[in-house]
């Protein structure tokens, strides 16, 4: 039953993201400012860092599946978010292993991350054509407000999900053993 | 130990060699999505009319909200706007059984103008603002083809990039570009003529539409109203489109170009309506002479 809750929590996600825009107030537009919502990808971030053991690539396996499926729905491109939520919560996988996982680090890895992740994609779409921004402007008019965004998300979904990764993971886990 | 390192390597090597080819596949000039995509696109869409039902009632009772503020200067100014209506649409009615009666002695059915409605709402707008895209609830099923012009009451706001059985995908105008251009006409002061141009794409620095005009007018003013002729073969003709706020020359000065403030709102936007003209599109041209 357990192993349902994570793909849906994902798919919830993914379905919200649809309705963000609605959310962010005009005085963000008329900055200049252009603000992105990786929620799921924070949540894969979670998910690599609490749910997943040394050996396991689950929080891997969803990014890449759930990747395609942001690109289907809500670009005309395939795979740019797939190789991007792919790489990197690799990526987040590999420090989970070297880095004791408390909240602060975790918040500090998920900056990083949604950081380096939003950058990625920004490289790939400005490489195809489909961003038309220059490196300083992208700076200061996107990563830095969608860092910041993105960081409270985070926040939340850490106090809202952690302590149920711990236990499913638990669950899961220590049964095999 | 290496082994697992080489390995690490190769996957990623092998990702990005997926990556380019995913890419490459769909930037090409596709008719129709693959069938994954549609049902990846109906099953979300489906998810998405249940689950974001309720917020997008509340944020349009949000907006309703703030709207009743003005409700009273605007009824006064309505109208105000009513009585002068009246003659107009006399004069409407009287035109259109005149422009009836000359068509059938004419022979001729079917106009430029003529579109089918169909009504849908939106489910969803895509988180990445670099794709200025919308999901509608309506798809093949109801009729919506590619490239099809989506409108609201005020006027265009985009078209169909691509439709699914259930649900479709559409470019606003401010996604536009070169490669899909809208024929337009302004209509000029003195003689009653159009000024024939092309919508060329969407200015990002001050959120206007460029139109190049394919001739030179010196008589173009600011304020006059933009209109889709017809004549790209993809929309119908007498879609508004905006309002021009600059006329000035390109970068070389030797083509005469207009700024155009869109008409519709592009930020807030609930109910649309795609058009599906009447008149044989280039695509329906094209797809018959496969057929045959």
């Amino acid at each position: 039953m357990y192993r349902l809750y994570l793909p849906s929590i994902l798919i919830l996600l993914v379905v919200f993201q649809g309705a963000v825009l609605q959310f962010i107030p005009a005085f963000v537009e008329e900055n200049g400012w252009i603000l992105a919502s990786h929620s799921v990808f924070l949540f894969l971030i979670l998910f690599s860092l609490f749910y997943d053991q040394n050996d396991t690539y689950y929080g891997l396996f969803f990014a890449i599946l759930f990747g395609l499926v942001i690109d289907m729905i809500y670009t005309n491109i395939l795979g740019v978010y797939m190789f991007s939520y792919g790489l990197t919560t690799y990526f987040v996988h590999g420090l989970r292993k070297i880095l004791h996982a408390n909240f602060y680090v975790a918040l500090l890895i998920a900056i990083f991350a949604t950081g380096f992740v939003d950058f990625m994609l920004f490289t790939i779409y400005q490489f195809i054509g489909v961003a038309q921004l220059d490196m300083a402007n992208y700076f200061y008019q996107r990563l830095i407000p969608t860092v910041i965004l993105n960081s409270f998300i985070f926040i939340l979904l850490y106090l809202l999900f952690k302590r149920r990764l711990v236990k499913w993971s638990n669950d899961r886990f220590e049964k095999k053993l | 130990m290496s082994f697992f390192r080489r390995k690490r390597l190769f996957t990623i090597l092998l990702g990005l060699i997926l990556l380019v080819g995913l890419i490459g596949f769909s930037i090409t000039d596709r008719d129709e999505l693959s069938s994954t995509e549609q049902f990846v696109q109906d099953a979300f869409g489906w998810m998405q009319q249940i689950v974001l039902m309720p917020i997008n009632y509340t944020s349009q009772v949000v907006t309703n909200l703030n709207n009743i503020s003005n409700l009273h200067h605007e009824n006064q100014v309505l109208k105000e706007n009513l009585s002068q209506y009246q003659r107009t649409l006399y004069e409407v009615q009287e035109l259109r059984s005149e422009n009836e009666e000359l068509m059938s002695l004419l022979d001729k059915t079917e106009s430029i103008t003529d579109y089918t409605p169909i009504q849908a709402a939106v489910i969803a707008r895509s988180p990445e603002q670099w794709f200025n895209q919308i999901t509608i609830n309506k798809g093949k099923q109801h009729g919506v083809e590619r490239d099809m012009a989506v409108i609201t009451a005020e006027g265009m706001i985009g078209k169909v990039q691509s439709s699914s059985q259930f649900t479709s995908t559409v470019l606003l105008l401010n996604g536009f570009d070169r490669s899909n251009r809208i024929a337009v006409n302004v209509q000029l002061p003195d003689d009653g003529g159009d000024a024939r141009g092309f919508i060329l794409g969407y200015n990002e620095d001050n959120d206007q539409l460029i139109l190049e005009f394919t001739e030179y007018h010196d008589e173009i003013s600011e304020g006059e109203t933009v209109f889709s002729s017809g004549l790209g073969g993809v929309f119908p003709a007498g879609l508004e489109i905006g309002g021009i706020e600059e006329v000035t020359t390109d970068q070389y000065g030797l083509t005469q170009i207009a700024y155009v403030e869109p008409s519709a709102d592009l930020e807030d936007l609930n109910h649309v309506i795609v058009v599906d003209r009447e008149m044989a599109t280039n695509r329906d041209i094209e797809n018959e002479e496969e057929d045959n």
